[in-house]
């Protein structure tokens, strides 16, 4: 079986192939909604398939169709040139088709081996765990992936765990491997080894199908574009015969008009959109300029997590950190909430020194903090976005008796939705159901709700589509515009060097540089932020 | 703490040896305490009794491994005792093996229909088991219909069997029931580590969601679980069967919770994925441990031996779970270390 599968992964030639998987005319829908219609597509070995579409697309109903999660509804999935009823994913790996996803499907108490070959077919009743580990060590040196194969995998990284994903997908002969947004939580070192893999098992003969929110990845390392939009088949272009203008216009609807911002605006050219907005920042920087900083951050540390970390914020400014997975970001940010209190260094908030041991401290001092997992952290997915959006303010609301005054709270809701525009038929509708991008907004809403003075916010825009990304980004420029003051982490670096007004980064726990948005390009970020090189002269050695 | 050490024997042996130092703890405290306590007759009153309990507590860790519960073992024991003294009652002639056999079917027929509900149908493991706790009871009280069983009904070889001592040394007897007991466990704790489709009951319990991505039947396997639950408590009912020979419709009351305790006792994870049938064993001699000695225990009154086993069994589980975290951190910042020595999380081969 080794060996066979060894040498059925050898390098093949992708001129000459037919493709191993097609949707013919696909539909589904889920009672009135139409989630793809009549989607027609072929995918063949060794090309990396993109698949860009704003959330609600029809991308995830088409990769469970693939993964015969989902039955379609109407049209035929072609395998191998002849229809084929995919069965639930235990038949799909059986065909060569695995799906992976933005949080990686790892066995947190099994090790990496056992973690490879747990739902192999071809194992036989007996666990031989000596064996599995020289396998899976096998495995993943072909993907260049080091990882302890002994080791339990809730020990690893999220990276290591997408190289265990990985190598479980080779282990059963994939062909067909659906990658859907790999990189989203990874940091940028990271993210480009990910695609590296992808790269090098495209060019063994797998196909690869590859969904991505970052087009600047997809212009690295797809052959092919689709687009699809509203659940309909859009366009497939070779890489080179596209560009980043023609994918946005292609993706967003132009008769919905929803998009506040003009399509220029929203992805590449980001940054001369916010020099208009800059214009105010430094205009209102100067003013604030002899003021005192709203947070001063000295010496701060927390015992294993990170230390030394010291900078300042000013009303009106954005200051985003940037940094590489382990980078200890938001354990700075739970430390200035209150939840993991530093135990060195000093903080000071709005004049006064200020150490919060508790998330109430913090609130109450005018701190909000928006986590990054917003689905098991932020929201209460069940529940309604009225509730949700009402759930830190809901004091506001109460009349006699300790009792929730109702209408008043769906009056705020309902405002709140306008304001933000959330995208939901009432404020009654569950979160759950919503898209990323206006879950996102919902959990701004109930923190902007507020009125903090702080606003933390941990990776905006991971997972959400490009139009809610550029409302989102308008939302926090705005709040900042009004006299807020806004700490945004991000693993986005065009977001960072968008949003920033500073530029903090961080590595291994300390403060690795703070740059001015002027100075600031990618390429100096990742070099303090991977430590490829001594930090730069930066804001943290003039102001020691 | 020495940490290279640490990376050598992975949490679940430093479980197991905790456990055996909480062990050998309790028995020297009980020592120091009771008169005459570390006697033969001691040992054999435990093995009599963990033959039973160990059974059920390794069903008992099969189910919470699968992130369920099964609430209706105490019942399952009693109704398949009753029954299979019942079927030996009226047919004296039968063969141990097949008595044995109809024992175990009738535990996994009763698991059967615990795994359909709670797999199949999809109600939570503690409302299903919850009724079938009621359920089982009440069928047992349905057939009993006022008789019970009675010991000098039985055949001879049956209520001899627990207490034939295989091996002796002065009072400390070596009791085929116990034997047979370990011998069981010994099995499952090894099936559970080399047999690949139980291999799968950590997969699950561990991440439902990845397993069924990964392709494993999430159902088949929580049903799985379930039968082999019952199945082992119909061992464990025909152990308690040939243990009193005499079954009144309150036989296994109570072990649900007992077993329950076993089982996290001896560290397995209430949330799943984690756990060894060899600590539930462990788990269910210091629960049968504290139970025995309570009793002789004259600073302890009677009503006082509940309060006392439950606030053991916090402490216990408190304990557990600060030093297990301090150990893990520990582990962790080792690791840290030595990724930083080597220069990054992931290698450069690429």
């Amino acid at each position: 079986m080794w060996r066979v599968f060894l040498s059925a992964m050898s390098p093949v030639s992708h001129t000459a192939s037919a493709p191993v998987l097609s949707l013919r005319g696909v539909s589904k829908h889920f009672g009135m909604t139409h989630a793809l219609s009549e989607m027609t597509l072929d995918i063949f070995p060794g090309e990396v398939h993109a698949v860009v579409g704003e959330n609600g697309a029809g991308k995830s109903t088409m990769i469970k169709i693939m993964t015969g999660i989902h039955a379609p509804s109407g049209g035929e999935v072609w395998i191998d040139g002849a229809a084929a009823v995919v069965n639930g994913p235990q038949e799909a790996r059986r065909l060569g088709i695995t799906a992976m996803y933005q949080e990686p499907m790892v066995f947190p108490d099994l090790d990496v081996a056992e973690n490879i070959f747990i739902s192999s077919t071809a194992e036989g009743w007996l666990h031989r765990p000596r064996d599995l580990h020289r396998r899976a060590e096998a495995l993943l040196a072909r993907i260049g992936m080091e990882v302890d194969v002994g080791e339990l995998a809730s020990q690893l990284t999220l990276a290591e765990q997408q190289a265990v994903e990985i190598a479980r997908a080779l282990s059963q002969n994939v062909r067909v491997l659906i990658m859907d947004e790999p990189t989203a939580a990874l940091s940028a070192h990271e993210a480009a080894l990910l695609r590296a893999v992808a790269r090098r098992l495209a060019s063994e003969g797998v196909a690869v199908i590859y969904i991505s929110h970052r087009l600047e990845e997809i212009f690295e390392i797809a052959t092919r574009v689709t687009v699809i939009r509203d659940g309909r088949h859009i366009s497939t272009r070779p890489i080179q015969e596209t560009a980043t203008e023609t994918m946005i216009a292609e993706m967003v609807n132009p008769l919905r008009g929803r998009h506040r911002l003009p399509q220029g605006q929203v992805f590449d050219s980001e940054r001369d959109t916010h020099a208009v907005s800059s214009q105010t920042h430094a205009g209102r920087s100067k003013e604030e300029a002899g003021g005192e900083p709203l947070l001063k951050i000295e010496n701060l540390g927390r015992e294993a997590r990170f230390r030394g970390v010291g900078f300042s914020l000013r009303r009106g400014e954005i200051l985003c950190m940037a940094g590489l997975i382990g980078a200890r970001r938001t354990d700075v940010a739970l430390a200035i909430f209150g939840i993991a209190p530093a135990d060195q260094g000093r903080i000071w908030f709005d004049g006064k020194r200020f150490a919060p041991r508790s998330a109430r401290a913090a609130m109450e001092a005018g701190i909000a903090y928006i986590t990054e997992d917003r689905r098991k952290l932020g929201l209460a997915l069940p529940r309604s976005l009225r509730e949700n959006i009402t759930l830190a303010t809901l004091d506001a609301f109460l009349a006699p008796f300790g009792m929730i005054d109702k209408a008043r709270e769906t009056e705020g809701a309902e405002r709140l939705r306008g304001e933000l525009n959330i995208r939901a038929p009432d404020v009654e509708t569950q979160v759950g159901m919503l898209s990323g991008g206006n879950q996102q907004k919902t959990l701004l809403a109930k923190w902007l709700d507020r009125k903090p003075k702080l606003l933390i916010f941990d990776e905006p825009t991971r997972g959400i589509d490009v139009g809610a990304k550029a409302e989102v980004h308008e939302l926090i420029r705005r709040f900042a515009a009004e006299g807020g003051a806004a700490l945004v982490i991000s693993s986005d670096l065009p977001e960072v060097l968008a949003m920033g007004d500073r530029i903090l980064v961080m590595r291994e726990g300390q403060v690795a540089g703070i740059v001015d948005r002027q100075e600031a390009t990618q390429e100096s970020i990742m070099t303090l932020a991977t430590g490829a090189a001594e930090p730069i002269a930066s804001d943290t050695e003039k102001a020691q | 703490m020495n940490g290279a050490l640490l990376d050598k024997i992975g949490p679940q042996t430093l479980r197991i040896l905790a456990l055996t130092v909480a062990l050998t703890a309790v028995v020297l405290f009980f020592a120091g305490q009771i008169d005459n306590y570390l006697t033969g007759r001691m040992f054999n009153r435990l093995s009599s009794s963990v033959a039973i309990m160990a059974l059920i507590a390794a069903g008992q860790t099969l189910v919470i491994l699968t992130r369920n519960i099964d609430l209706s073992v105490g019942s399952a024991v009693g109704l398949t005792a009753f029954l299979t003294g019942s079927l030996i009652t009226a047919h004296p002639d039968m063969p141990p093996a097949l008595l044995i056999a109809f024992a175990v079917g009738c535990g996994a027929v009763l698991g059967v229909v615990n795994g359909l509900l709670v797999a199949y149908a999809r109600i939570p493991a503690i409302i299903v088991t919850l009724a079938t706790l009621a359920l089982f009871r009440s069928v047992l009280v349905e057939t009993a219909a006022g008789t019970s069983i009675s010991a000098a009904n039985l055949p001879a070889w049956l209520t001899s069997f627990p207490n034939a001592d295989l091996f002796a040394v002065g009072d400390l007897q070596l009791r085929a029931g116990f034997v047979t007991a370990v011998a069981v466990i010994a099995a499952a704790h090894v099936a559970m580590a080399r047999v690949r489709p139980l291999r799968r009951i950590y997969a699950v319990g561990s991440n439902p969601e990845a397993a069924e991505m990964a392709g494993i039947n999430l159902r088949a396997t929580v049903f799985l679980a379930f039968v082999l639950s019952g199945a082992l408590a119909g061992l464990a009912g025909f152990m308690f069967l040939a243990r009193f020979g005499n079954i009144t419709v309150v036989a296994g009351l109570g072990f649900e919770l007992k077993s329950v305790a076993a089982a996290v006792l001896g560290g397995v994870a209430i949330f799943g994925g984690v756990g060894l049938v060899l600590g539930a064993f462990i788990g269910a001699l210091l629960v049968d441990i504290i139970d025995l000695s309570l009793v002789r225990w004259h600073l302890i009154s009677e009503f006082w031996r509940e309060a006392v086993l439950g606030a053991l069994i916090l402490a216990a589980v408190t304990t557990d779970a600060l030093v297990m975290r301090r150990l893990n951190r520990i582990r962790n910042r080792r690791k840290a270390r030595a990724m930083a020595a080597r220069g990054g999380a992931i290698g450069g081969a690429l």
